[in-house]
């Protein structure tokens, strides 16, 4: 049903595929709010949630998607994996394939890996996440998301704010929503970007104070400062003066707009905590209903995999 | 007929080295030694057993030098050994290399150079060892220069590693500069390609790899040729790779620095595109860089900037390449296709003129390494490699003959074939698919 | 698909609802318990035609909910589905006498899928089945308890039900494929 085997770069699915994804999700999130918040459509398919790097939400998410279509799904992290003993990651593949399964959802450290292991074994892939490069399902849950406080995508002006060229959020997501004929604007820093922009094809500023009145959405990046490659960026203080979102700032942003992050937050250094703290009373905080979107994102584009095979 | 050295080349197109003319002749050679070049040679009366190489549609060129090979002999004799890497070269046409030192333990003792000059003796292939300039290539102190020479380094080099230290680098071409040795430099700040896996640029962003940035080599171009200046020492950038690169060296000669340099075949063909496939055999150091790095350095060439094509040949085994990008290794081989590729980028593509690509890959090494360069001239011995320059043919990876496999021209299609290789006077190479 | 004849027309269908309507009735001994829910896609105009022909018998509100089948197929994976309709059922279904609606009754399969459907979302105390048509061919030990008209038809034919309320007209006719 989908135009592709795997997604591994959100440029994998073309814009039908990306409506049909978003038309199902609604099917689905119905499921997730019933008393008994599980069908049986999925019986008897094996997935495989392979993550060679940590993660709790993207894992769980899937896991979550996975077991209330019916399908087994089992995880299987580097930690307990033979990958200690020098297996190579292409002879882990080998055996999990040989093991018949549906479908292989894997997140790596490494950018492109998804490439290499699609070039070597048959089983349908997610990429749930490679290194710098692609996380495609979180842009399509952002997606989700966005369609259900607007009406169009086009025309939409969304910023996002921080660390773009260590994140593989920002480079799926502002392909998705440059697609869908929204207006990017990049808020960050020069060590916190690519020397070439050009990919992005967004506009860029440096202080977040000049674009915040007139977005619609505004998506911050996860920055974490004790990486050594981020080591270039002054200071947390120089970070919230220039890039943070706090309450002088939450007040000027347009009535109906949105604040969106991948999670999780850094308290204090993105968001600061009396933002945190207030979320709960603004309708606008998305960031609890990603969450809740990400696992019937996953539902549908799991079962419209599924189902094309 | 393999190892023969009573052979006729019979009415091949010789490229003379003297007048870089093309003329249709023959050649003949007597145990090893090219006693005639002449049309229609008569061979009436001649020994028997002499070999006779028809050569109508094929071009007969002089062995080619290849100034840069990793033949990781000694310590990593799966990868590659001299045997093999030279088995490899005879079937690219080449009959001399220049040897890195980074091999295990590095070539920076004189027993190191004897056991590379005594291996190459009794394969009888023409190997020039060279030595590092620092000792464990650890750019802490300088390798025994003097001696080294002695034992028969040609000259010196880290390659693969690039000394940060500049004061050391320094001292290094001061006293280098005494025994007229030139110094092959891998140029590279460490602090602009840390965490570096390709290209800063476009692709670089687009795919999520770590950036290499120019300035990485740049930086220490501008740095050795500062030093050079002051020390009077012979410099050879290795591997060029940035349209800034070029530049630099381009003024430097022009201001009579004794600087020269080369390029890959591998810089010249391939630009970051072709990284969307994150293919680890294009995993290199310097990176494969920009469209418009590449192409000025082909215009470099047109230009008489660049002295010699070098492989950078650098095997690795399987397991190194076949894994993610992040934890592949550098390097590509390339004896087998340094003609091949260059010849298909260089003549076919860019119209370059085949006898500047042939200076490139035979007297323009020999003269950087001070050495005799293979020619077709009468009283020479014979280093020769014949060529089907109409062949075209897909790169497969169960065509080369290197140990290793790891080629960044897998799949590409590339002109020309070496028919025959006549190596220190004999026939060494039959290429059965011919 | 060629149209061979036209079974039922408006008129028809109107008829067949209204005496539908007090057949449930009758059997169930007035509306109180009742509630109504409707198969995507053309079971839901069918039930909200009959709920409504009930309110006004009975001078009462009904509740009516709509079902999506997709999820309990057990053909999922060889017929996916390109959109998959909204299933709501905003009430409680527990103890209460459940009229599931559907245009045409053929394999039972579809039938079977509601049926595991319906017992998710809690215990009724009955379900009691109405369909527009009944085309035979049964695969499951299934039958409606309301049937609006029997139509023997051939394995390859194809019984079209088209509704004002999706396709402009109330129609319904079989086609065989060409």
């Amino acid at each position: 049903m989908l135009s592709t085997k795997n997604i591994i770069s959100i440029d994998d699915l073309s814009i039908d595929d990306i409506n049909l994804i978003m038309e199902n999700a609604d099917s689905f999130y119905e499921v997730l709010g019933r008393e008994f918040k599980k069908v049986p459509t999925l019986r008897g398919k094996t997935i495989i949630n392979l993550f060679f790097e940590s993660s709790t939400r993207t894992r769980t998410s899937f896991e979550i998607a996975a077991k209330r279509l019916s399908a087994d799904m089992i995880n299987f992290s580097a930690s307990t994996s033979s990958l200690k003993k020098g297996e190579s990651i292409i002879d882990t593949l080998k055996t999990i394939q040989s093991m018949m399964i549906d479908l292989l959802i894997m997140r790596h450290s490494d950018s492109g890996v998804m490439n290499f292991i699609a070039g070597n074994i048959d089983v349908p892939l997610i990429n749930a996440g490679d290194g710098k490069h692609q996380h495609p399902t979180q842009a399509l849950l952002d997606l989700y998301t966005i369609k259900k406080s607007f009406k169009d995508f086009k025309g939409l002006k969304v910023a996002i704010a921080g660390d773009i060229l260590n994140s593989r959020v920002a480079r799926s997501d502002i392909k998705l929503f440059k697609r869908m004929g929204m207006d990017v604007t990049i808020v960050s820093a020069p060590m916190l970007l690519p020397e070439n922009l050009e990919y992005f094809d967004s506009n860029y500023v440096y202080d977040i104070d000049k674009i915040i009145e007139d977005i619609d959405i505004l998506y911050m990046l996860r920055m974490q400062f004790e990486r050594q490659d981020r080591k270039y960026y002054p200071s947390i203080k120089e970070y919230n003066r220039f890039l943070s979102l706090n309450m002088e700032r939450l007040k000027k942003m347009k009535r109906g707009s949105l604040i969106m992050h991948a999670g999780p937050v850094i308290r204090g250094i993105e968001i600061s905590e009396n933002v945190m703290n207030y979320a709960e009373n603004y309708s606008g905080f998305k960031i609890n209903t990603q969450v809740t979107n990400g696992v019937a994102v996953r539902m549908a584009l799991i079962y419209l995999m599924l189902g094309s095979t | 007929m393999i190892g023969s050295d009573n052979i006729l080349i019979k009415s091949g197109t010789v490229f003379e080295s003297s007048s870089g003319k093309e003329i249709v002749s023959d050649i003949l050679i007597q145990n090893g030694i090219i006693r005639a070049i002449e049309k229609n040679i008569n061979v009436e009366g001649i020994s028997k057993d002499l070999v006779v190489l028809n050569c109508q549609n094929y071009f007969v060129f002089p062995g080619f030098v290849d100034m840069h090979v990793h033949l990781r002999e000694p310590g990593n004799e799966e990868e590659e050994d001299i045997g093999s890497g030279s088995r490899a070269a005879v079937r690219g046409g080449i009959t001399s290399i220049a040897c890195m030192p980074n091999t295990n333990p590095p070539v920076d003792r004189e027993y190191l150079v004897n056991y590379i000059l005594s291996k190459s003796r009794l394969i009888d292939f023409k190997i020039y060892p060279v030595a590092a300039m620092s000792k464990n290539l650890e750019g802490k102190k300088m390798t025994e220069i003097g001696l080294l020479k002695e034992a028969g380094a040609i000259a010196f080099s880290d390659d693969g590693k690039c000394i940060q230290d500049s004061k050391l680098m320094y001292e290094i071409m001061k006293y280098a500069s005494h025994f007229d040795l030139p110094l092959i430099l891998h140029e590279e700040d460490y602090s602009f390609s840390n965490y570096g896996l390709a290209h800063e640029g476009y692709y670089s962003a687009k795919l999520g790899l770590d950036g290499i940035s120019p300035f990485a080599e740049e930086l220490m171009i501008s740095r050795d040729i500062m030093l050079a200046k002051m020390a009077g020492a012979k410099i050879h950038i290795t591997h060029v790779s940035s349209k800034g690169s070029i530049t630099l060296i381009k003024r430097a000669k022009e201001a009579g620095i004794k600087i020269t340099c080369d390029v890959t075949p591998h810089h010249l063909y391939f630009n970051d595109s072709f990284l969307e496939s994150y293919d680890t055999n294009l995993k290199v150091n310097p990176p494969i860089r920009s469209e418009e790095d590449r192409k000025a350095l082909v215009s470099a060439i047109s230009e008489g900037i660049i002295d010699a094509i070098a492989s950078d040949h650098a095997p690795h085994f399987e397991a190194e390449k076949n894994t993610t990008f992040k934890d592949a290794a550098n390097g590509t081989i390339g004896l087998e296709t340094l003609f091949k590729a260059s010849y298909t980028k260089l003549v076919r593509e860019e119209k370059i003129k085949l006898s500047k690509l042939v200076a490139l890959l035979t007297t323009g090494p020999a003269k950087i390494l001070n050495i005799k360069a293979p020619a077709i001239k009468v009283g020479n011995k014979a280093d020769i490699a014949i060529i089907d320059l109409e062949k075209n043919k897909k790169i497969k990876k169960e065509d080369f003959c290197s140990k290793s496999k790891n080629s960044a021209f897998i799949g590409q299609n590339l002109y020309s074939e070496v028919v025959y290789t006549i190596n220190n006077g004999r026939l060494e190479f039959i290429n059965k698919s011919c | 698909m060629k149209e061979k004849a036209s079974i039922l027309n408006e008129n028809d269908i109107e008829r067949i609802l209204k005496r539908i309507s007090h057949e449930i009735i009758e059997r169930n001994k007035g509306s109180k318990n009742l509630v109504f829910i409707g198969i995507q896609k053309r079971g839901v105009p069918l039930a909200v035609r009959i709920a409504k022909n009930i309110e006004e018998l009975e001078k009462n509100d009904l509740k009516i909910g709509r079902l999506d089948i997709t999820f309990y197929r057990d053909d999922v994976a060889s017929k996916i589905k390109p959109v998959i309709e909204i299933t709501d059922i905003p009430f409680e279904i527990d103890g209460k006498d459940i009229i599931l609606v559907d245009d045409v009754l053929f394999t039972g399969r579809t039938i079977r899928a509601s049926l595991d459907a319906i017992i998710d979302f809690g215990r009724p105390k009955t379900i009691q089945l109405v369909v527009l048509v009944d085309r035979g061919h049964r695969e499951l030990p299934i039958r409606a308890d309301y049937v609006g008209k029997n139509i023997p038809t051939a394995r390859d034919e194809f019984v079209e039900v088209r509704l004002k309320e999706i396709d402009e007209i109330d129609m319904v006719t079989i086609c065989q494929a060409e």
